[in-house]
């Protein structure tokens, strides 16, 4: 009975060796984090994986693999695969998701992990939208403004002053915008406007409208919740937008397809990181802020950063590799794509001169310029549900006898429960 | 000579031994369908039942017992619940009248065996071996307003056509014919495996009566052709309530919610909204009407196949 007990005691003590060899084995072991994106961009995916290489010199043990979700469909398949058993351990979200992600607990408090760096380099403004009750839940690799892209060439042959002519001359305000891109159309035949990567009327609705709205003074939604998105101010700008589409004609209007970067319209809003798709351009081209409204400057900033998920098999790996993604160094590589958060980067020579494609003093005084006038996109923790349901009015918007200022009262009426 | 008892069981025995032998083989061979229709098909179906009765959200994770507050929601809170149901409706109405009548004056076409008949059948079939994503892109493309190829085309012969995806009022329109388009091909198959067992005696005895060629058609053609006709309408409609992929890829269930049908609106629900709760029960009504239609078909073929006997 004694032997029994014996040989029953040392299997327990051996299986627990074991058991504990395994787990340090696990701990030092190799690890892969899945990094979700939403960009396909191969000199994004190779600036991302440069890091990860850098990441791994430090860390043997850890390799990211980069994952690329389309845009349209990101905040779904990322639901689903946190839900499942397929969740990414880190990756990219967009300002709009954040308060949805963030109350749903799916993001990991990484507060301690940017610990390891000065934190409070990161302008307040940008990371104000990461932060719940004193916790970080993600830093902002991205903030970047959205500014107006256009096809010098096109303006050289329709005759007339460039934006960044009018701009120079105070000049440049959302009816001169809609004024070249009517003559771009007249004199060139080419649409004169294409929406933010051609889904103005789709998945980037609202940062096609909000720059427009907020430049005549108006906004879709305030702080406490309350709708305006049917103000006169808001109707005055979105009745430029339509008689743009359906008067002039010089907007790419719902459901064709032309693209700016294949030269088939005058101008785009768009950001900086849309810039590596004019590399191989046959066509001069030109940045410029957005312009000015009645009730002036209106800059509005796009926002993404880096989280890790709680669902993610290797967390503390994840919010180690987010914290070291967005440190000093990796943030001012990142800048010739993505204008930073960072006020340090911000100040420095890595940001105007990050971009070889852009003249420092363009990257300065437009991006730079934006960045620090600028307000970033609307958000809400329904936002999934606002957006889509503020869509399904906004179509009746595109029809060339639609009346604005009924159809924005729709679309407050219906997305008003939901913003308090 | 009779054989002893013993005998006899052992023979009983050897007989259900080499039974269970082919017992168990069949059941082997099956074992797999059975497997996967376990798996993919069943339990899922479990688990959306009880999903249906739960409160639940993809995103959070979090689930509460909801008993039967999905579904008073749904029939009385949810006016997009009974858009969707008519959106469907009116696809239904749309594309099944339109796709089997088609098919069958199509099949009658290409009946005869010639070479311009397996050209012609090649085209109608080639949308069908088509994937359905580049279908629907490519139609998208074609569908656009002033630069789309149709509209091009009816503008040379001097109609300026619509903006079809955009304009709620042609949407489901310009979805329902290149769904049918799509599917075509299979339906006129099914068709010309039936069309060719017609019994020629039939018409020749019809036209030595007198009956003209259109008199053939309503008197022999259509009764003859009855179960084929009753197959492909239910196989379009159970098809046409599942439509998923075409609305995703063209319309999005745009504009205005002028497409949006009931499985999208299960899609909508439960991965735009993270709904997945309520998206189960949606599914379950889709389920019951699938259903109801499946042993409505069963009761109809039945009464055929007696009156064919």
């Amino acid at each position: 009975m004694k032997k029994s007990m014996m040989v029953f005691m040392a299997l327990i003590v051996s299986g627990a060796m074991f058991l504990q060899n395994v787990a340090a084995q696990t701990a030092t072991g190799p690890v892969e984090l899945r990094f979700t994106v939403w960009t396909g961009n191969a000199a994004h995916l190779s600036m991302l994986s440069d890091i990860a290489a850098k990441y791994k010199a430090v860390h043997p043990n850890v390799s990211v693999k980069f994952d690329t979700i389309p845009y349209g469909d990101y905040p779904q398949k990322l639901a689903v695969q946190l839900a499942g058993s397929n969740a990414p351990d880190a990756g990219w979200i967009t300002e709009a998701d954040a308060p949805t992600f963030i109350q749903a607990d799916a993001l990991l408090d990484i507060t301690k992990a940017v610990a390891a760096y000065n934190y409070a380099d990161f302008a307040k403004s940008a990371t104000g939208l990461w932060e719940k009750g004193g916790k970080v839940y993600g830093v902002p690799f991205s903030n970047s403004p959205l500014i107006i892209f256009y096809n010098k060439t096109l303006f050289e042959k329709a005759g007339i002053a460039t934006p960044t002519e009018l701009a120079a001359k105070g000049q440049w305000t959302w009816e001169a915008f809609a004024s070249a891109a009517k003559q771009i159309k007249a004199k060139t035949g080419t649409y004169g406007y294409q929406t933010l990567d051609g889904s103005g009327y789709t998945d980037n609705l609202w940062a096609t409208i909000v720059p427009m709205i907020r430049a005549y003074g108006g906004d879709v939604w305030d702080a406490q919740g309350n709708c305006t998105i049917a103000s006169p101010e808001s109707v005055k700008a979105v009745t430029l937008l339509h008689s743009m589409i359906y008067t002039d004609k010089s907007v790419v209007p719902p459901g064709e397809q032309a693209d700016f970067f294949a030269g088939a319209a005058g101008m785009t809003m768009s950001q900086i990181s849309r810039v590596s798709k004019l590399q191989d351009a046959a066509f001069k081209w030109g940045l410029v802020a957005l312009p000015k409204g009645p009730a002036g400057e209106a800059q509005v900033i796009g926002q993404a950063a880096v989280v890790a998920f709680k669902a993610g098999k290797h967390t503390a790996e994840a919010a180690d590799f987010v914290a070291f993604m967005t440190n000093k160094e990796n943030v001012a590589t990142m800048t010739k794509f993505f204008p930073p958060a960072r006020v340090s980067v911000l100040d420095s020579e890595a940001f105007t001169k990050g971009n070889p494609s852009i003249p420092p003093e363009v990257m300065s005084s437009v991006v730079g310029y934006a960045l620090k006038n600028g307000k970033i996109l609307p958000s809400n923790p329904n936002f999934p549900k606002i957006d889509l349901i503020a869509r399904s009015s906004f179509d009746q918007l595109w029809r060339p006898d639609a009346d604005v200022k009924s159809v924005l009262s729709k679309v407050a009426s219906s997305i008003a429960p939901l913003l308090k | 000579m009779t054989k002893t008892p013993s005998a006899n069981r052992k023979k009983n025995h050897e007989i259900n031994r080499r039974k269970r032998g082919e017992y168990l083989f069949g059941y082997s061979c099956i074992a797999p369908q059975i497997l996967g229709f376990l798996v993919f098909v069943l339990g899922p179906l479990v688990m959306v039942i009880v999903y249906g009765f739960e409160n639940r959200n993809l995103l959070t994770g979090k689930t509460t017992f909801a008993g039967l507050s999905n579904f008073t929601t749904l029939f009385t809170k949810d006016p997009l619940f009974y858009k969707t149901l008519g959106n469907t409706l009116v696809f239904t109405l749309g594309l099944v009248p339109l796709s089997v009548l088609s098919s069958l004056l199509l099949a009658l076409a290409v009946r005869k065996d010639s070479m311009r008949n397996t050209v012609f059948r090649t085209i109608y079939f080639a949308p069908v071996v088509t994937a359905a994503v580049a279908w629907a892109i490519v139609w998208k493309f074609l569908l656009q307003g002033d630069q789309g190829i149709v509209n091009k085309v009816l503008a040379v012969v001097g109609i300026h056509g619509p903006n079809w995806l955009q304009e709620p009022g042609w949407a489901m329109g310009a979805v329902i014919v290149t769904r049918v388009i799509k599917n075509l091909g299979m339906n006129i198959i099914i068709y010309l495996a039936a069309v060719t067992n017609l019994p020629d005696e039939l018409y020749e005895a019809a036209r030595i009566d007198g009956a003209s060629k259109l008199q053939a058609f309503r008197k022999l053609t259509v009764p003859l052709l009855m179960p084929t006709t009753l197959m492909i309408t239910m196989i379009t409609v159970i098809g046409s309530l599942k439509i998923f992929d075409h609305i995703m890829l063209m319309t999005e269930g745009g504009p205005s919610n002028a497409t949006m049908v009931l499985v999208y609106y299960i899609y909508y629900q439960g991965f735009r909204f993270f709904e997945t709760g309520y998206a189960s029960a949606l599914s379950l009504v889709l389920f019951v009407i699938v259903l109801g239609l499946t042993l409505a078909q069963w009761g109809i073929g039945k009464r055929f196949s007696y009156q064919e006997g």
